[in-house]
């Protein structure tokens, strides 16, 4: 027997709507992503798909019927929140007082009449649909355009000139070379690991900043190993081999 | 051999609408038509007389359009299984009846706010609001200045009007006459029916 990933027993199932054509897990991600506006979504026709592709012998039936009851209820779900008036609507928004039967009986009368528009726009669209225009497409049009001689050369200038280098005054002459730096790590190491803090605790900052570039040169070319347990934690040299 | 010189007859008013039409993607108007050929009111009339018998739904692939308060050469929609095959992408995916109902209410209640919308349906329409306007069917035409926060007023687009064939807002049939009066009366009687119904026993007198 061969069971289904766990949460994937749904992964063969697809559907076909107006809207969407494709697996239903693609159906999920597109919504979830806000890629597929959920009021789009059929979720009658979506049961009826489901019903027709179900597969109640199957090994893995009920977890397919699970399932899909399961994401079915939060699509219900979703779609009755996005439906829903807002919570902070605007005072012109749906109001919470009860309609007087008339305003009841207007607002029903002037509703009837959308849904009526509504299907008779629906049949406009459907009777022009397949009408597509020239491929053509316009150029935008060239705004007035005025170059001050001055700011072409300064802006010249400024691309290809050199990025200054940052000042490094603040640092302190250097007094040591890499060299030696390596030198003295080969000649801690003799005695075991140490830390990195113990091996530059005499050093000035310069020295230090020289010093962990040794050490990842060394450990590069593999004359020495670097460990750290831990984030933030101590460095330690260990010798290789 | 050498280059034979071809004298090109001077185009004919026809000719020259045709030529501006075929580049245009949207809706030309009248007076854009006219200024871009340079031809007269009655040259003009002539030339579109002559292209819409030309571009004729039975005669040609090409059908001339008056659309959007404007003029548009598009396909005939005969040909578009051939289009959208060259174009290798399917016919959009057609409208919601909540995105229908929208539109319903923009184009016969409009401009009106999105709070006006939600009103009409019952419903929030937000998000259909937010799709309709990424498909350009939908478009803030100014702003309710006597509202709270001045909400934003929502209108039809022009590419509303090519994609249900229609000229101009006029071109539809007003919204009273899409209801009949019967159906008014089944919903009145049905309310009214509903708010005097006596309300239900509980099963012990009190």
């Amino acid at each position: 027997m061969t069971l289904e990933p766990i949460g994937r027993s749904l992964s063969d199932f697809t559907v076909e709507l107006d809207v969407y054509s494709g697996p239903y897990e693609w159906l999920l991600a597109l919504i979830l992503k806000d890629e597929l506006e959920i009021f789009e979504v059929p979720l009658r026709e979506l049961v009826e798909s489901y019903l027709l592709a179900r597969r109640p012998d199957a090994a893995n039936g009920l977890e397919r019927d699970t399932d899909f009851a399961g994401s079915a209820a939060a699509l219900v779900l979703l779609k009755s929140r996005t439906l829903s008036p807002a919570v902070d609507a605007d005072t012109e928004g749906i109001e919470d007082e009860p309609l007087s039967p008339e305003e009841l009986a207007e607002r029903l009368t002037e509703y009837l009449k959308a849904r009526r528009a509504a299907e008779h726009l629906r049949n406009r669209f459907a009777t022009n649909a397949g009408h597509y225009a020239s491929g053509h497409t316009i150029a935008p049009r060239p705004g007035s355009l005025s170059i001050e001689p001055e700011r072409l050369s300064l802006a010249a200038r400024q691309a290809f000139s050199r990025v200054l280098e940052p000042p490094v005054r603040h640092l302190g002459p250097i007094t040591v070379t890499l060299q030696e730096l390596a030198g003295i790590i080969r000649t801690a190491l003799a005695g075991g690991p140490i830390s990195y803090e113990r091996l530059t605790s005499d050093m000035d900052l310069m020295n230090r900043a020289v010093a962990f570039a040794a050490a990842l040169s060394l450990a590069q070319e593999g004359s020495l190993r670097l460990a750290q347990t831990e984030p933030l934690g101590p460095l330690i040299l260990e010798p290789s081999g | 051999m050498s280059e034979q010189e071809w004298e090109l007859p001077s185009p004919r008013p026809a000719h020259l609408v045709e030529a501006v039409l075929l580049v245009s993607a949207s809706p030309l108007s009248f007076s854009d038509l006219g200024s871009a050929t340079d031809l007269t009111e009655s040259e003009l009339e002539s030339a579109l007389a002559c292209l819409r018998e030309r571009y004729a739904p039975e005669a040609s692939g090409i059908v001339l359009r008056d659309v959007a308060g404007g003029y548009l050469l598009s396909t005939n929609p005969a040909c578009s299984g051939a289009v959208e095959r060259f174009r290798s992408e399917a016919r959009p995916a057609p409208l919601s009846g909540a995105a229908h109902e929208v539109l319903a209410c923009a184009l016969y209640l409009g401009p009106l706010t999105r709070a006006a919308v939600s009103r009409v349906r019952g419903v929030n329409s937000d998000a259909v609001v937010r799709s309709l306007i990424e498909r350009g069917l939908l478009v803030e035409v100014g702003t309710d200045r006597e509202a709270p926060g001045s909400p934003a007023l929502l209108g039809v687009t022009d590419e509303f009007l090519a994609a249900t064939g229609a000229s101009s807002p006029d071109d539809f049939p007003t919204l009273d006459s899409l209801v009949t009066q019967e159906e008014l009366s089944r919903v009145r009687e049905r309310l009214a029916s509903s708010t005097t119904a006596p309300p239900e026993a509980d099963g012990e007198p009190s």
